[in-house]
């Protein structure tokens, strides 16, 4: 999936925004953003978002897919995949349905997993019964 | 005016050849293009078709006035952008574009009461960049960056250090990138350059000269349908080197709105 929104990240983005770029205010787009700048206000797409390391974003993202290198201060709504990558400084609620994170990122914030069904790395099917353990036991 | 007397000569042979009927009429002291618009349509023309450069075919848009015609251009410009564009490449090719009448539905955009259907320049403008000699358009590029105030859609503000940039509808065939600048998509692309190193200078400038600002390393690129031009005022807002504006301005685009006759070659 992340070669996938790699791939996706170096075609053309139908937004990006640049490193000197400030905006101020409700970024809605129809396509992939790629903000390598400065956002405050709110982050909204059905496609993917890209957060480029030194990207700093005070709002909240809704996306279908989001890969994050830079700085968040607000909430994460992913309909997909998340991946935080190493350099990713979250500080807010993530709301994914599938979420990778490397080594490094730092995350501060509850995190809900919401959707139907999603395999571990095994291919196991994941239990959300809250009173059960979260994986099912290796047999 | 030689030239200009012998591209009309073959205009009116292709114009027979053709088979093209209706009225021609020329731009004179006395009869401005407004003025030749205007009895088009008091005549119940269907079709208005510019034959000239460029600024012929803006000079016509603006006198339309949101009256509704379907538009052709015949270019006397072998430069001209516009030609590029719609495929059209010389007075040959437009007489049987004309007579093909392949037409398009497309976008039109408006800016200070002004319509176009190309893309106007701010800041350090790649119109001025092609033109220019070599060391000029260096330094030009060398130049100190601005702070841009821009307004998308009533939505959000953009502010940027900047060289400048452009606001695109169409552009002319230099590009390969198909997402920016089609007319038919609905919305307007947003360009701009950041500042940009020595080497970058050196390496970007035919980018920039071309207007394929998106190929420039840190472009930042927008796709909206409005564009509010705010800071700094008393900034140029160009369209081939001609000031068609100044901060604070708003550029809108109309979606479908233009029936332009266009070419097999176009690049939209």
């Amino acid at each position: 999936m992340e070669k996938m929104l790699d791939e996706t990240l170096n075609e053309a983005a139908e937004t990006v925004v640049g490193p000197s770029v400030k905006i101020q205010g409700d970024l809605n787009s129809e396509g992939n953003i790629k903000i390598e700048g400065q956002v405050s206000g709110k982050v909204k797409t059905s496609q993917s978002v890209f957060v480029i390391p030194g990207a700093k974003i005070a709002a909240d993202v809704l996306a279908g897919n989001a890969v994050v290198g830079g700085e968040v201060q607000g909430n994460l709504k992913i309909s997909g995949h998340l991946i935080l990558q190493s350099t990713a400084k979250i500080i807010g609620d993530i709301n994914c349905a599938v979420l990778r994170v490397e080594d490094g990122a730092q995350f501060s914030g509850k995190c809900n997993m919401n959707t139907g069904p999603v395999v571990n790395g095994n291919g196991k099917k994941l239990n959300h019964d809250k009173n059960e353990p979260e994986l099912e036991p290796e047999e | 005016m030689e030239k200009f007397e012998k591209l009309q000569t073959e205009l009116y042979g292709l114009l027979a050849e053709f088979k093209i009927a209706g009225e021609t009429a020329r731009v004179t002291p006395l009869r401005s293009v407004q003025e030749l618009v205007d009895t088009a349509s008091q005549r119940g023309a269907k079709t208005l078709v510019a034959c000239g450069s460029d600024d012929t075919f803006n000079l016509m848009l603006a006198a339309l006035k949101g009256r509704d015609f379907t538009l052709g251009f015949i270019p006397f410009d072998e430069n001209s952008n516009l030609a590029n564009i719609l495929g059209i490449e010389s007075v040959f090719a437009g007489a049987k574009t004309i007579a093909a009448r392949r037409i398009e539905k497309i976008d039109l955009a408006k800016i200070a009461g002004s319509y176009f259907i190309s893309y106007l320049e701010f800041g350090v403008m790649s119109h001025n960049i092609k033109n220019e000699s070599l060391w000029q358009s260096l330094k030009l590029l060398s130049s100190e960056s601005k702070a841009f105030t821009i307004r998308i859609d009533d939505s959000y503000n953009v502010t940027i250090n900047g060289l400048g940039g452009l606001a695109v509808n169409i552009r002319s065939s230099a590009s390969q990138n198909d997402k920016i600048g089609n007319p038919t998509d609905g919305n307007l692309d947003l360009l701009i350059l950041e500042r940009l190193g020595k080497m970058q200078i050196l390496t970007q400038r035919g980018n920039i000269a071309e207007g394929s600002l998106e190929k420039v390393p840190n472009t930042t690129v927008i796709k909206c349908k409005k564009i509010q031009f705010l800071e700094p005022r008393g900034s140029n807002l160009t369209m081939l080197g001609r000031v068609v504006a100044k901060f604070p301005a708003t550029v809108e685009i109309i979606p479908q709105r233009l029936r332009m006759i266009v070419g097999k070659n176009r690049t939209f």
